[in-house]
């Protein structure tokens, strides 16, 4: 019941609807060689931050303490179903909005439903429109197809 | 003319590269630099160019299509090399290097897999299995000036989630490592505690793909999974 988000980079011709997704890889992985110059990734730079120094800080102390402070401790277990689904709701719609900060407009939400019957189907070559899975309406895929 | 370096295939790539442009506005016309085992396509690398959102994704298109025909090292963005002779040069030099790495990564993808909890869930578990926690928290919601406690409190917080996360990581991976030719871990980000590439050959992808599924299922709503590929294979390059 874990929300999914799954997404195809390799949408040929689409202009990389969820380029941002991989943008770490493309910017920060592949090939260099030693002798050749970099352009410049003035602006971009901001995505990495190193996390080891935010999560030992006295900062993050104190908000995990504040955040535990506030914390109601009970709805973790009595959360009724409805509000499970909210949840999954907001976590992947807060993720999309960041992103759409980070690199404007590079960013589209294409949602479908899971379907375990397509999963060996790697020669579409289209995108599908959003879809209503029929087994779990609360298990929810963004995706993109295509090989 | 500086040269924009795009990918690396073997000289026996078909390089259907018809209707692909490159880099910058307008886009630079493709083109390939040969020695005599590897090909390099590359462009002329236009002036002032940066990591604009069309050029990321001109990058990304070059290798899809590369990809589309046989096995291609993609370039990291924005590899500027002084000319087309100095590409050469570097394609002789690092030969054996570039051939073997093709090699490893034909026939296979990039999965690139992220997954994040829910910060309260993971609290509220933290919570309830330790008493310490239980202990600072309390005396720190009826002192809230108590400013030690509570950074203790948040340190303890702190070392719980960490422990937590790194098992939750090891778990996921460990599940799906038999279906990845190799795996390459990139740093967490404060959002996703997992953030791991799996390079899968293409007929294990189908089979990768429900695997992860079944991994999400198996955890909480709490969790959130999200799988990117198939992708060139940056990572293993």
């Amino acid at each position: 019941m874990t929300a999914i988000q799954q997404s195809n980079a390799s949408s040929s011709g689409s202009g990389s609807g969820n380029l941002y997704d991989v943008l770490e890889l493309i910017l920060d992985r592949g090939l260099v060689i030693d002798a050749f110059v970099r352009v410049s990734l003035v602006g971009i730079e901001i995505l990495k931050i190193d996390v080891r120094v935010v999560v030992a800080s006295v900062d993050t102390y104190l908000r995990f303490a504040e955040a535990c402070n506030r914390l109601d401790l009970e709805s973790g277990r009595k959360a009724p179903s409805q509000l499970t689904d909210l949840v999954g709701e907001a976590t992947e719609s807060g993720a999309k909005g960041k992103s759409k900060g980070a690199l404007t407009g590079a960013v589209e939400a294409f949602t479908e439903s899971l379907h375990k019957g397509q999963e060996g189907s790697e020669e579409e070559a289209e995108e599908r429109p959003a879809r209503k899975s029929t087994s779990s309406s609360s298990r929810r895929t963004a995706r993109r197809r295509e090989d | 003319m500086a040269t924009y370096l795009y990918a690396i295939t073997g000289a026996d790539h078909p390089l259907q590269l018809s209707g692909v442009t490159g880099v910058g506005d307008p886009a630079a016309q493709l083109r390939t630099v040969r020695t005599k085992e590897l090909c390099a396509v590359v462009s002329d690398a236009p002036d002032g160019l940066r990591a604009k959102r069309r050029d990321v994704a001109a990058h990304q298109s070059v290798q899809e299509r590369l990809l589309a025909d046989g096995a291609a090292l993609p370039m990291r963005f924005g590899l500027v090399g002084p000319d087309d002779a100095q590409v050469v040069s570097a394609l002789e030099e690092h030969r054996d290097t570039y051939t073997q790495r093709l090699e490893e990564v034909d026939g296979c993808r990039e999965y690139h897999l992220k997954v994040a909890r829910d910060e309260d869930d993971m609290l509220r578990e933290v919570v309830r299995e330790s008493a310490e926690v239980r202990r600072l928290n309390d005396r720190t919601r009826q002192h809230p000036e108590a400013y030690d406690d509570k950074v203790a409190l948040g340190e303890l917080i702190s070392q719980e989630v960490q422990a937590r996360q790194d098992r939750a990581r090891t778990d996921i991976v460990d599940r799906l490592a038999p279906l990845a030719v190799r795996i390459a871990d990139v740093e967490p980000t404060k959002q996703h505690f997992l953030s791991v590439s799996f390079l899968v050959e293409r007929e294990k992808a189908a089979a990768f793909s429900e695997a992860v599924h079944a991994e999400a299922e198996r955890r909480s709503d709490t969790y959130t999974f999200g799988l990117h590929g198939p992708l060139p294979p940056y990572s293993f390059v």
